[in-house]
């Protein structure tokens, strides 16, 4: 199930909603527990024995590993059997097929596509990923890792636990919630009239992001990638095909987080926030610093800094920054393009570190701007187009390959005028600058006529509803 | 924020979410919807199995959406929206001023390759006189009506493809273009008018050697005045003034024979109810038919003609029957025999394969011409 859906916003979460607040507050995890593996076996069923087995296996590794923190052998020991844990869960759903596919072109070698175990023959290509599976994983690898830093105390209870590794709102898409961020709210937490109508709010801006803004210019970009495989892009085409995904996927996945953060409130978390207007940004360092920020720092906290950061001489920083963004495009997707995606960024920001710093110091803000938005929308070039030939020829126009302009371009340009323009203002912190200028008044009259008007328009387009792809779903 | 408007805002979030809810529980189920020309998917039948392949909880998405209230409404509101930030293409369909035009998608041209083979194998079986009768849509003929730029595939194409291979055309994009000031297509549906029929008839009677019609033989009936056809439905721009639908040839004299069922029953050239109903086109002949024959006792040569057609030839054929005693209406997708023998068959000399553009290049059953 996604949030941006009828049956979602219109069934399942009022219903949830019910539940929640009718149960006493000791029940409060455990219908959690109950709604959350609802929710996650909708799409798949089978999968939910993924969700008992993982909740089982970190939650009796947590305990270990808190048993036996006097005897720091064991209890890496036990980390460690837990990171293997979820590392081959991920490998095995999510990168098998490539590393199998891989290995064929490089060394022949053919790996079996099943195995028959006591009779039972298990497929082992072409398996549908787990939805969120990417998220979950590196949570419950928080949890172990958190509690052996000392960072949170190992959780007692399973279905406090269960709450936390299946909890609805960030499961499916992130933010990627580290345990200690929510490990005293999952053990007594306040429900206030005004977290929830601060959720609610947050919600509802989510939604309208998702499905009005993402939506609205996904099939621009959809457009121009049809294009670029017929051989008619043009480089003007190619940029606003760029500049459409590049807005897509923004609005897509921050609104998701939004709705993520506000459904969370409602319910008595605080979730970090995920995006802090990375479009802003004046380099692409700072970028990465604004973009899925639960992503980078959770590489930073449990790869980069356990790897030993930047405190070991130029090379070693510089094979770190390579690791760490070779796993964080890897992360992204099995493929080849999303590798190169990561080391993409790994140049740009070792330049940044070691070239382009007293440069860029000197830059006007303009120039820096531009510069940072280039970079990121030819990355998105790379991160969009799995099959590399397709991405070259579409990179090749935009830079001049292809002729400059057409009467088609015009049309576009025209008819996603508007589109533009709201996504761009909506980029920046215009919008909120705005708000917070407004009187107290104003804001209490106004917010439930834009919460409105976001969740009427919305549904709108969901029961129009031809368009309704879901980017990072299958992350 | 104070408590009292934070229990304000939360009770406006859940009483928005959770009353469509229970508007939707207390709401009785659709078992079509006329506005989308579709039957609604139904509450499905819960069993494990569907619940662990994963096509129960598909069927209950489906049925949650396609039973949503006020369907129309919501939808209609989203081309709203999209119109209020300058958009001009609605699902497909662009909204020129106060006309509804469908979009035509660069086809298939291995397609495209083989239903023009089709027409010539069907040339080279049978002895009856074979023309291929193109009609360009509205995208092509009211091109310029079409917002600055906007793409839609450039129908003469085919014109000029079936015209390399030799096949006799009828001139339908001439004759159209030369009244393309003229309401000749639906403002809200992608057929042509009775009139668009009408000099579409005469194009076909010169092609075949016969009298062309004068308008002023006609008395015209005003059938509707409230027809919002396929593109009302597809595009979601429903405040336009509706279409008005025209009946010209009288049905004195004519009789109307359909196989609907495999079995010959006496149809009318006008079905009237479907006047009440959305899909008023229908009214032409019935609707969708496998085969129809119309008969003219006033025409006594015992000249037959043979379409091969789409649903253009609903409005056509009433104007064909007044030069021909008989003209037989053959629909590849529901009628399934050679049309080669249905010639032979019925002493038939005059075939007119007859599509619109977009049909003629998307359609599959052409390939049973060629049997």
């Amino acid at each position: 199930m996604v949030f941006s859906s009828l049956t979602f916003l219109f069934a399942y979460l009022p219903v949830t909603l019910l539940l929640y607040f009718l149960v006493p507050l000791k029940w409060r995890n455990l219908v959690l527990l109950v709604v959350s593996l609802f929710f996650y076996g909708w799409g798949e069923p089978v999968y939910i024995t993924i969700m008992f087995v993982s909740i089982f296996i970190d939650y009796t590794h947590g305990l270990l590993v808190e048993k036996y923190r006097d005897n720091d052998r064991k209890a890496r020991w036990f980390v460690g059997q837990s990171v293997v844990f979820n590392l081959l869960l991920l490998g095995f759903f999510k990168y098998w097929d490539f590393l199998a596919d891989n290995l064929l072109l490089l060394t022949g070698v053919q790996l079996p596509a099943s195995i028959t175990l006591a009779g039972i023959t298990i497929p082992l290509r072409n398996i549908p990923l787990p939805i969120g599976i990417s998220f979950f994983t590196f949570q419950t690898m928080s949890y172990t890792i958190d509690v052996y830093r000392r960072d949170a105390p190992a959780q007692r209870s399973i279905i406090r636990f269960g709450a936390f590794v299946t909890m609805f709102p960030q499961l499916i898409a992130g933010p990627i919630v580290k345990y200690k961020t929510v490990a005293a709210a999952l053990d007594h937490r306040v429900n206030t009239a005004e977290d929830f109508a601060l959720g609610a709010r947050r919600f509802c801006v989510g939604l309208a992001k998702k499905v009005l803004l993402a939506n609205a210019i996904g099939a621009l970009w959809d457009a121009q990638l049809a294009a670029a495989e017929a051989g008619a892009l043009t480089a003007a085409g190619g940029w606003m095909g760029l500049a459409a995904y590049g807005f897509q996927i923004y609005f897509d996945f921050s609104g998701y987080s939004d709705m993520a953060i506000g459904l969370g409130r409602i319910f008595g978390f605080r979730f970090l926030e995920n995006f802090d207007y990375p479009y802003l940004s004046a380099s692409v360092t700072e970028f990465w610093r604004r973009w899925h920020m639960s992503l980078t720092s959770w590489f930073r906290e449990y790869l980069y800094i356990p790897l030993g950061g930047n405190r070991g001489g130029t090379a070693k920083t510089l094979r770190n920054i390579l690791i760490v963004w070779f796993c964080t495009g890897f992360w992204h997707g099995a493929s080849w393009n999303f590798i190169l995606w990561g080391l993409y960024f790994a140049g740009w920001l070792i330049l940044e570190k070691y070239v382009l710093k007293s440069a860029l110091a000197r830059t006007p803000g303009w120039v820096k701007h531009l510069y940072t938005l280039l970079v990121v929308f030819v990355g998105w070039g790379i991160f969009a187009m799995e099959d590399l030939g397709v991405c070259g020829g579409y990179l090749a126009a935009c830079f001049g390959g292809a002729p400059l302009w057409s009467a088609a371009d015009g049309y576009t340009l025209k008819s996603y005028a508007v589109t533009f323009l709201v996504l761009i203002v909506a980029s920046t912190h215009l919008g909120k600058q705005c708000w917070q200028r407004l009187p107290d008044r104003a804001q209490n009259v106004l917010a439930p006529a834009l919460m409105l008007l976001a969740l009427a328009i919305s549904t709108a387009y969901l029961v129009d509803g031809s368009y309704n792809p879901f980017l990072y779903f299958r992350f | 924020m104070t408590n009292a408007y934070s229990r304000f805002l939360s009770a406006l979030f859940c009483l928005f979410l959770g009353g469509l809810l229970v508007w939707h529980v207390l709401l009785p189920d659709r078992a079509r919807s006329d506005v989308e020309n579709r039957t609604l998917a139904q509450r499905p039948e819960f069993s494990w199995s569907a619940l662990v392949d994963g096509s129960y909880t598909e069927a209950v998405e489906a049925y949650f959406a396609d039973q949503f209230p006020l369907r129309d409404q919501w939808t209609g509101l989203k081309a709203r929206a999209e119109q209020a930030i300058g958009k001009t293409e609605f699902n497909g369909v662009y909204l020129c001023g106060d006309t509804l035009i469908s979009k035509v998608e660069a086809p298939d041209a291995a397609l495209v390759e083989k239903n023009l083979s089709y027409v010539q194998r069907l040339r080279e079986k049978t002895d009856a006189n074979v023309y291929l009768g193109l009609i360009p849509s509205a995208a092509e003929i009211w091109r310029e009506m079409l917002p600055v730029g906007a793409p839609s595939w450039d129908q003469t194409a085919l014109l000029a493809a079936a015209a390399e291979l030799g096949l006799p055309q009828a001139d339908l994009q001439s004759a159209l273009a030369a009244h393309a000031g003229e309401p000749i297509f639906y403002r809200t549906d992608h057929h042509w008018t009775s009139l668009g029929a009408f000099y579409g008839a005469n194009t076909l009677l010169e092609t075949l050697g016969k009298e062309p019609l004068s308008r002023e033989d006609f008395t015209l009936e005003i059938a509707s005045e409230d027809f919002n056809g396929t593109l009302y439905s597809q595009s979601g721009v429903h405040w336009l003034t509706p279409d008005t639908l025209e009946f010209w040839v009288e049905d004195t004299g004519l009789s109307l024979t359909s196989w609907r069922t495999g079995a010959p029953e006496a149809g009318s050239l006008y079905e009237r109810s479907y006047l009440k109903e959305k899909d008023k086109y229908s009214a032409f002949l019935g609707g969708n038919q496998p085969l129809c024959v119309i008969k003219n006792e006033a025409v006594t040569d015992g000249s037959k003609l043979l379409l091969v057609r789409d649903s253009y030839s609903d409005s056509l054929a009433p104007f064909l029957s007044q030069r021909f005693s008989e003209v037989h209406l053959l629909d590849l997708r529901y009628y399934r025999l050679p049309a080669a023998q249905y010639a032979v068959e019925n002493g038939i000399a005059d075939i007119v394969v007859l599509y619109s553009i977009p049909n003629f290049i998307t359609d599959k059953n052409l390939v049973f011409l060629a049997q």
